[in-house]
C-alpha cells in the first residue's frame, strides 16, 4: 500500500517547518529522509504518520486520505497500519520486553495467550531470543532497539516509521540494527521510513531525500 | 548548588511553575488542616486557663481559705447557665469596692468601669472576690435577662447583675455564666446536688473536670486521626516531581557533583516550596480562624484567638512540615546516590518486601497493649494511648496498603484487556508509588470504620424527660400553692423513683417550665429545680459533640484525602508523560489510557479499603460493638463515606484527565 504526502506544509506560530514537501513510499521500499538539525524532518514523520495534522497538503495511504481523518480515526491507523521505532524511551519500563511486543496486538483485539505467541515468534528472528522476560532497563541499547523493532513490525503494518533509530546507539550495533530493520521490511512487504542525520544510516535504505529548512532540496535520490 | 536549584526552578517555564504551584497548595492545604487541628488544642488550653477557677483545686490543709466555690448548671429557655456560687469564708465578707461595667437595664450599683482580668485572690474576668449579694454576669445572659420576664429567671438570683464578667473569665463568647457572691453560712453550702463544695486557696490552681479532660482526649484522638491523612498529603506533595528531580539529580550526579551538592539541590527546592506553603497555610488558617471559631465544642463556640495555634507551636509546626518535605526530597535520594543510571534508565521494578507485615503483627500487638491499657489508665492518659493504637493501626494500612497493591497489580496483570495490563504492570512495577494516590482515601475509610460504629452510639442515645421538674425539697401542696397563685397549670406529684424527697412537677404549658422552676426554687434553698434532661445535660452536649465531631474529623479527613488522591494522580501522570505520549502516538486511544489509570486507581483501592473497614471496626472496638456499624445510623455514616470516597477518587481521577490529554495531545510531539 503506497504511502504519499504531496504538498505537506506545516506551520508552528509564525514558522514555515514544512513547505510544500512531496514524497511517497512503496511497499517493501526503504526511504531515508535527511538533512541538518531542524530542519523538519520528523515534522515530516509525524505528518506522513498521521500524528501530526498538515496546515495544506494531502497525506494518502493507498485510497484513504489520512490527514482530513478524526482524531480517533487516526489514532486507529497508526494502531493498525503503522509501526514506530525511536530514538529512545520507546518502550514501557513497566512491562516485560514480550508484552512490549504484545501490546499493539492486544490493542487491536486479539487474545492475550495467542498475542504473546505471536509476540515470541519475533524474538529469534531479531537476535534477542531468551530476553523475553526482562524488562527495558535490563537490555542494553541495542537490544531495546530490537524489540521496538519487533512491536513495530508485530502487527503486519503497511509502514514502519524510524526516527533516528540508531542515534543512541554505537555505529556497529546502529549497524546492525538498520540490517535488521531494513531487511525484515523488505522481507515482509513493509515500507519503511526512516528519518535520520547519518549518511551511513541513509546509505542502507532504497532511497533518500534531503530536506533543508522545511524545503525539499534535492528531490527523490536513489541510494 | 542551592542557587542552581531555585535557578532551575525559576528557569523551568511554565510547566515547572505549575508542578511547584500544585506542590505548594498541597502543603498549604495540609498545613492549613495541621493548624487547625493544633488550634483545637490550643483552644481547650486557652478555655481551661480562663474558666478553670470554676472548678478550683481544694485547699492544703492549714492554708488560709479565701473562698468557697460550688458550680453548678441552671437552665433558661432551654439553654445550659453556669451558676457559680461564692462564698465568702466568715462572717465578714469584703463589701464591695471596684462595680465592674453597668449592665443596661439592671440597677446594680455604682458606675461602669473596666474589668481586669483576675489574679490569684479574684478569678478570671472579675476585678475581686464577689461580694456577698453580688451578681457578676456574662454579657450573653445579661441579654437573657433582659429578654426573659423577671420571674423567669432574674428572681432566682439575690440581685440585679452588678457587673459583666470579662472574655477573660468567659469559656466562649456567647457563654451564659453567672458568678454570684453569697455570705458565710449560705444554704448553698449544704444544698443536695451533684456538685460539691470546694474551699479554695487561690483561683489560680484548679483541676481539670473529667468531662473537659474527656474532651482534650477525644481531640486528641481526633488530631491523630487526621495527623495520617495529613502527612500523607504532605509527602504526596513533596514527591509530586520526583522523577522530574530524580531524573535530574541523576544527571548531575553522572557529570560527577558528590552526595552532598546533589542533596542541596534535591532539598533546596522542596524545602523552600513546603516552608513557603506551611506558612501560608498557618496564614489561611488564622484568616479563617472567625469561621472555625463557630464550630460549637463542650457547649459553644470559640473565641478566634482560641482556635490559633500559638507562635511557638506555629512556628515548630512550619519547621516540622518543611523537615518533613525535605526528608521525603532526600528519602528518593539514595537511588541517585548509588546508582544514577539506574534511575535514569529504570533497571528494576520497586518492589515491596514482605518484611512489612511484621509491621502490621507490631500494630496488632500495640492495639492488644492499647486495649488493655484503656481498662487501667486514668482518663487524662486514655487519649494519648487511643492515639498511639490509632497510629499504629494507621501505620498497619499503610503497611499493608503497597503489598495489596502489588498483589492487585499481578492479577490484574494476568487479565486479558490491554487496560488491566497496563494498570497491573504499573502496579508491580512500583507499589509504593502506586498507592500513593489511594493513601488518602484509604485511611479516610478507616477513619469511617473507627466512628461509624461510635456514631451509631451518638445517635443511637435515648432523650431523658425534659418537661417534668424535679424540687429537692417540699411537699405537692407547697408546689401546687404557690404555681396557682402564679396561675400556673401543673401535673405535681411526690417525687418519684429513686428520688426520696422532694416534688416532681410538669406544667402544663412546657412554655412555663423556667417561670415554674424560678417560683419553686424557694422550696429547696440553694438547690436548682432541674428535669432529668437537664440534670444530665452534660452528656447530652457530649453527645452532640460526638455526632458533630465525627462529622468534622470524616470532612477534614476527605478533604485532604481527595486533595492528596487529586495532587498524587497529577503527579502519577507528570511523572509518566513520555511513556503516555509514545503510547498515544503509537496509536493507543486515550480511552485506554484513561481506563488503566482508573483501574490502576479502583481495584486497589477496593481491598485497601476493605482491609482499612476492617482496621476501623478493630480500632473502635474498645469503645463499641463494631456491630454497632450496622445500626442505621452506622450504615449511614459508613454508606455516605464510601460514596465520597468512590466520589473523590472519581473525580480526584477525572481531575488531572485534561493533565493527561494536554500531555498526550498531538501538537505535543515536537518535543519528542
Amino acid at each position: 500500500m503506497m504511502l504519499r504526502g504531496t504538498g505537506v506544509t506545516k506551520r508552528f506560530g509564525p514558522t514555515t517547518v514544512l513547505s510544500d514537501v512531496d514524497v511517497e513510499v512503496a511497499p517493501g521500499e526503504t526511504l531515508a529522509v535527511t538533512g541538518p538539525s531542524g530542519s523538519g524532518k520528523s515534522t515530516l514523520l509525524h505528518c506522513l504518520a498521521g500524528i501530526l495534522v498538515p496546515d495544506d497538503g494531502e497525506v494518502w495511504l493507498g485510497a484513504e486520505r489520512i490527514d482530513r481523518l478524526s482524531d480517533a480515526r487516526r489514532t486507529d491507523v497508526r494502531r493498525q497500519r503503522f509501526g514506530f521505532v525511536f530514538q529512545f524511551g520507546q518502550l514501557l519500563p513497566e512491562l516485560p520486553a514480550i508484552e512490549n511486543v504484545a501490546l499493539p496486538l492486544m490493542l487491536g483485539g486479539m487474545r492475550r495467550r495467542q498475542a504473546l505467541e505471536r509476540a515470541a515468534s519475533w524474538f529469534p528472528a531479531l537476535g534477542i531470543d531468551g530476553f523475553q522476560t526482562r524488562r527495558p532497563g535490563q537490555l542494553s541499547g541495542g537490544q531495546e532497539q530490537r524489540v521496538a523493532i519487533a512491536r513495530a513490525l508485530v502487527t503486519a503494518p503497511a509502514v514502519v516509521f524510524a526516527d533516528e533509530p540508531t542515534g543512541a546507539l554505537d555505529s556497529d550495533t546502529g549497524a546492525h540494527v538498520m540490517d535488521l530493520l531494513c531487511g525484515l521490511a523488505v522481507r515482509t512487504g513493509t515500507a519503511l521510513v526512516v528519518v535520520t542525520h547519518d549518511p551511513e544510516v541513509a546509505a542502507r535504505c532504497h532511497r533518500t531525500v534531503v530536506l533543508r529548512d522545511g524545503v525539499l532540496r534535492d528531490g527523490c535520490v536513489p541510494a | 548548588m542551592t542557587s542552581l536549584s531555585l535557578r532551575l526552578l525559576r528557569l523551568g517555564g511554565p510547566r515547572a511553575w505549575t508542578t511547584a504551584g500544585l506542590v505548594g497548595a498541597g502543603v498549604a492545604v495540609a498545613s492549613a488542616l495541621l493548624a487547625v487541628a493544633l488550634g483545637a488544642l490550643h483552644g481547650l488550653d486557652s478555655r481551661e486557663a480562663r474558666t478553670g477557677w470554676r472548678t478550683p483545686a481544694a485547699a492544703a490543709p492549714g492554708e488560709p481559705v479565701i473562698a468557697q466555690v460550688r458550680t453548678r448548671v441552671d437552665h433558661a429557655a432551654g439553654k445550659p447557665i453556669t451558676q457559680v456560687d461564692v462564698v465568702a469564708p466568715g462572717p465578714a465578707a469584703p463589701g464591695p469596692a471596684t462595680p465592674g461595667p453597668a449592665v443596661p437595664g439592671a440597677t446594680g450599683p455604682g458606675p461602669a468601669t473596666p474589668v481586669p482580668s483576675g489574679g490569684t485572690t479574684a478569678p478570671p474576668g472579675l476585678p475581686r472576690l464577689p461580694a456577698p449579694g453580688e451578681l457578676w454576669v456574662s454579657p450573653a445572659l445579661a441579654a437573657l435577662l433582659r429578654e426573659l420576664a423577671p420571674d423567669a429567671l432574674a428572681n432566682r438570683y439575690p440581685g440585679p447583675p452588678t457587673g459583666l464578667i470579662g472574655d477573660a473569665g468567659l469559656r466562649f463568647p456567647d457563654e451564659l455564666v453567672v458568678v454570684i457572691g453569697r455570705p458565710a453560712g449560705d444554704p448553698v453550702l449544704t444544698a443536695p446536688g451533684d456538685s460539691r463544695v470546694v474551699p479554695v486557696a487561690s483561683f489560680a490552681r484548679t483541676t481539670v473536670p473529667a468531662e473537659d479532660e474527656g474532651y482534650r482526649q477525644l481531640t486528641i484522638v481526633a488530631v491523630a486521626l487526621v495527623a495520617f491523612p495529613i502527612a500523607g498529603l504532605l509527602g504526596a506533595s513533596a514527591r509530586l516531581t520526583a522523577t522530574r528531580r530524580g531524573e535530574r539529580l541523576a544527571t548531575l550526579r553522572l557529570l560527577g557533583a558528590s552526595t552532598r551538592q546533589i542533596t542541596v539541590v534535591a532539598v533546596a527546592e522542596t524545602t523552600v516550596i513546603a516552608t513557603a506553603a506551611a506558612i501560608t497555610g498557618f496564614l489561611l488558617e488564622a484568616l479563617v480562624s472567625p469561621l472555625v471559631a463557630r464550630i460549637p465544642l463542650a457547649g459553644g463556640g470559640w473565641f478566634a484567638a482560641d482556635v490559633r495555634p500559638s507562635v511557638l507551636v506555629s512556628v515548630g509546626a512550619v519547621v516540622a512540615v518543611g523537615l518533613l518535605a525535605t526528608a521525603s526530597a532526600v528519602g528518593g535520594l539514595r537511588r541517585v546516590v548509588v546508582s544514577p543510571l539506574g534511575v535514569a534508565r529504570r533497571q528494576q521494578a520497586r518492589g515491596v518486601r514482605l518484611v512489612r507485615l511484621l509491621g502490621v503483627v507490631a500494630a496488632l500487638v500495640v492495639f492488644a497493649i492499647g486495649n488493655s491499657a484503656l481498662r487501667v489508665v486514668d482518663v487524662e492518659a486514655a487519649g494519648l494511648v487511643m492515639a498511639a493504637v490509632v497510629l499504629a493501626l494507621f501505620g498497619a494500612v499503610v503497611l499493608v496498603g503497597p503489598l495489596v497493591v502489588r498483589g492487585v497489580g499481578g492479577w490484574l496483570g494476568r487479565r486479558e484487556s490491554v487496560p488491566a495490563l497496563l494498570a497491573g504492570r504499573r502496579l508491580q512495577d512500583d507499589p509504593r508509588a502506586a498507592f500513593r494516590p489511594l493513601a488518602g482515601v484509604t485511611l479516610a475509610i478507616f477513619v469511617a470504620g473507627f466512628l461509624a460504629p461510635l456514631s451509631a452510639t451518638a445517635w443511637g442515645a435515648t432523650q431523658r424527660d425534659d418537661h417534668t421538674l424535679h424540687v429537692r425539697a417540699g411537699t405537692p401542696d407547697q408546689a401546687t400553692t404557690l404555681l396557682a397563685r402564679a396561675g400556673i397549670g401543673a401535673d405535681v406529684r411526690p417525687a418519684a423513683g429513686e428520688r426520696s424527697s422532694g416534688v416532681d412537677v410538669r406544667p402544663v404549658d412546657p412554655a412555663e417550665l423556667d417561670r415554674a422552676r424560678t417560683l419553686l426554687a424557694p422550696l429547696a434553698p440553694g438547690t436548682l429545680v432541674q428535669t432529668d434532661a437537664e440534670a444530665s445535660g452534660q452528656n447530652a452536649v457530649l453527645l452532640d459533640d460526638l455526632r458533630r465531631g465525627v462529622l468534622v474529623v470524616l470532612v477534614a479527613t476527605f478533604l485532604v484525602a481527595a486533595t492528596a488522591t487529586g495532587t498524587a494522580a497529577a503527579a502519577r501522570v507528570l511523572d509518566h508523560r513520555h511513556t503516555l505520549r509514545l503510547l498515544r502516538l503509537a496509536g493507543t486511544p486515550v480511552r485506554v489510557l484513561e481506563q488503566a489509570r482508573m483501574r490502576e486507581t479502583a481495584a486497589p483501592l477496593l481491598v485497601n479499603g476493605a482491609i482499612a473497614l476492617a482496621f476501623g471496626l478493630l480500632c473502635a472496638s474498645p469503645f463499641t460493638a463494631a456491630t454497632g456499624v450496622l445500626a442505621p445510623s452506622g450504615l449511614i455514616v459508613l454508606g455516605s463515606v464510601l460514596l465520597a470516597g468512590t466520589a473523590a477518587v472519581l473525580a480526584a481521577t477525572a481531575a488531572s484527565r485534561p493533565l493527561l490529554r494536554s500531555l498526550t495531545r498531538e501538537d505535543q510531539e515536537r518535543s519528542l
